[in-house]
């Protein structure tokens, strides 16, 4: 399949391929045929810029200039479903560039598309297979049965693997100004760095499979350390984390202190410290023995893990997060 | 059919002997003492005090079995009283994984050293026959009619289930987040009411008749779907309670607690009412220790006289909360289906057990 599409992209043809948002529209994004193609495709205005997929930093760095602090910042975003804005070298289809010569860059964490964009050794351009002005698509029945026949005549291979979780497009951040500005907010919306604002239940999810994707090893119990006051999302975030690992019913574990649930790596234990009122009973627990690679812990009320933390930092990788309430509809999450 | 049960899912540690619905004897040791200080369930002691004391409260119960059954005194009571048993059963899950254990453990170890059979049972099963259990003289006599609805309200659960025949559940709704009464351990908790929380806000509601003055959220109520949600209300409840001074929360502190229990109450009933819509069943069936809560009862007898349905409880109060007997009730119905532990040395406990992994029946 992966050669079938090397193949077409390299003639310059287009391809519908399922990213981490929205059915792409994918061409080569150093061939101009192929880009004008595109465009044709989408109606879109010329001059509007097209983001494209690399599938590493080191490509990332052929293709935009960064500076050292916009490093620290994008190591920080990326992978994940941000496209940043940045001061292009000239080495894609100028057309794909802003009048002001920066670029879009996404970095997705969806092996599908990192894979591809790796054999083809080429970034690929990452645009919504929606015509410009219209909703993206996240089946390609709907998409097809939206288009045109000269349209869809324009495709030149179609992968098809069914309907898409319904994940917004991603969120844009233009990192050319002094200051940083979200030009488009998807399900990540950033506030400053390793710090998101949640506006629903949904999105805290998505905020939480996020940073638990940029922690995870194989090598390392993870430790997610919860903070913040009652109703600011905890149990809402281990629900996230949960889905992320396969794990549908994820209820609040106040009553029994923790739950365990088997996960592919191992165990998943999810803890509410919210009824304990001693220090010292935390170490009657055998938190030691939950501490093998594998298995991830989640504390709620992690503040009352004082006594412990030192035997999780030696044993685990530890991520803290504090959650706090903005307003009835606004959360703030913070990791580190 | 006469069954030994164990149950120790959380904080009791309890043996029953029954035959059929009837319950010939029942101990528990409750450990409720014992987490008092710590505002809840410890899991560590929980274990300990169930290793210590499960050995004392089988024998208490065996003593009971053995006084019911013969006036003459026995020189060896567990021979004697393991003679009359036909069945062990034990609960399996859900419940805290540490305390599950102990009861597993010495349920495999009377089976193996008896040679009986072994009866795995789910915990929510228990909470809803609780309700057809019967006292040693096979009262009260109510027949258990299909279908109804099953509505299990409990520190640890809350879930609406439609049953067409026995030991057969289809889970309608269920809490995404917090159980009902765990909402109101933790309202009680903010105000600084103790735990368990549920009976002192009961008590102090009533002092105002119940009032609903606050008006808090319901979760979920405009959605179509059967599921219940708590969080939402006890962040509402959290949130005006910072907007009070210490004084207003005094002064206004039982209608404070009304309003609260209201909201709860109202998200289940409500949410019962949708089932009963929904299904065309009118029988109801409740469960669980909230249901000890005289006004949440008055609730569900008005839900099912406004439908021309009727609602059953546990006939006795040792019966809402967790207790072994109602394991033996289910167990019997297991074993004239002939559902036994395949490989009693091999039973396990599941943790998170529901209904649904069970019956094999999903939810749509």
């Amino acid at each position: 399949m992966q050669k079938q599409i090397i193949t077409v992209l390299k003639k310059g043809g287009l391809v519908i391929f399922p990213s981490d948002t929205v059915y792409g529209l994918l061409a080569d994004a150093t061939n101009e045929q192929a880009v004008k193609k595109l465009i044709q495709f989408k109606n879109r205005p010329w001059g509007k810029p097209i983001s494209v997929f690399v599938d590493s930093f080191l490509m990332l760095e052929k293709l935009v200039d960064v500076n050292n602090s916009q490093l620290s910042l994008l190591k920080n975003l990326l992978p994940g479903p941000f496209t940043v804005i940045l001061k292009s070298k000239g080495q894609v289809v100028s057309l794909l560039e802003s009048e002001k010569k920066t670029l879009g860059i996404r970095l997705p964490s969806y092996p599908f598309i990192t894979d591809l964009v790796k054999s083809f050794g080429k970034p690929i351009t990452a645009t919504s297979a929606n015509l410009a002005g219209r909703p993206p698509h996240y089946s390609v029945t709907s998409l097809f049965n939206s288009l045109p026949k000269q349209k869809r005549d324009l495709i030149d291979l179609t992968v098809d693997v069914g309907d898409l979780p319904h994940n917004k497009t991603s969120t844009i951040v233009d990192l050319t100004e002094p200051e940083i500005k979200m030009l488009r907010k998807g399900d990540l919306v950033f506030d400053q760095k390793n710090s998101f604002i949640s506006q629903s239940p949904e999105q805290t999810k998505k905020i939480a499979q996020y940073i638990f994707q940029k922690n995870f090893s194989s090598e390392k119990p993870l430790v997610f350390i919860l903070q913040g006051e009652l109703g600011t999302g905890k149990t809402v975030f281990a629900k996230g984390l949960g889905e992320q690992l396969g794990l549908e019913k994820i209820i609040s574990p106040t009553f029994v202190i923790y739950y365990e649930y088997p996960i592919k790596s191992g165990k998943f234990f999810h803890f509410d410290l919210y009824q304990i009122a001693d220090k010292e009973e935390l170490e009657n627990f055998k938190i030691e023995k939950m501490l093998v690679p594998g298995n991830i812990l989640c504390f709620e009320w992690g503040e009352k893990s004082s006594t412990i933390i030192d035997l999780l930092k030696k044993k685990a990788k530890v991520v803290y997060v504090e959650m706090e309430y903005i307003n009835e509809k606004e959360r703030r999450i913070k990791y580190l | 059919m006469i069954i030994l049960s164990i149950d120790t899912s959380c904080d009791e540690t309890s043996v029953a002997i029954t035959d059929g619905r009837k319950v010939l004897a029942n101990a528990i040791y409750s450990q409720v003492l014992l987490h008092k200080k710590w505002g809840g369930v410890v899991p560590s002691i929980a274990k300990r005090a169930h290793e210590e004391k499960i050995d004392l409260v089988i024998e208490e119960c065996l003593h009971k079995f053995n006084r019911s059954q013969t006036s003459t005194h026995c020189t060896n009571l567990f021979i004697t009283c393991f003679k009359n048993i036909d069945y062990i059963a034990v609960t399996q899950g859900p419940g805290l994984a540490i305390a599950l254990e102990v009861g597993i453990n010495k349920a495999k170890e009377l089976a193996k050293k008896y040679k009986k059979k072994l009866i795995a049972v789910n915990h929510l099963e228990g909470h809803i026959y609780s309700a057809f259990a019967q006292n040693s003289a096979g009262n009260p006599q109510r027949e258990i009619e299909f279908p109804f609805l099953a509505i299990i309200v409990s520190g640890g659960h809350t879930e609406i289930v439609l049953m067409k025949d026995h030991l057969n559940y289809e889970v309608l709704g269920e809490t995404v987040d917090d159980a009902a009464g765990e909402a109101l351990d933790k309202a009680a908790k903010l105000l600084g009411l103790g735990y368990p929380g549920g009976p002192v806000i009961e008590t102090l509601a009533a002092q105002v008749k119940n009032q609903d003055l606050d008006h808090f959220p319901r979760p979920m109520l405009r959605e179509k779907t059967l599921d219940m949600s708590y969080s939402g209300l006890k962040t509402a409840f959290y949130y005006h309670l910072k907007k009070l001074t210490e004084k207003e929360k005094n002064q206004q502190l039982k209608t404070l607690v009304s309003s609260f229990q209201e909201a709860a109450f109202d998200v289940l009933i409500k949410k019962t009412e949708s089932a009963i819509k929904k299904t065309g069943v009118k029988r109801l069936v409740v469960g669980g220790g909230v249901i000890a809560n005289k006004r949440l009862r008055n609730l569900f007898r008005a839900l099912a006289k406004n439908h021309q349905g009727e609602v059953v409880f546990p006939p006795y109060k040792y019966l809402t909360g967790d207790n072994a007997a109602m394991i033996g009730i289910v167990a019997c119905y297991k074993a004239q289906k002939n559902v036994f532990a395949e490989n009693p040395d091999q039973l396990d406990r599941l943790p998170r057990m529901t209904l649904t992994s069970l019956s094999g029946v999903d939810k749509n």
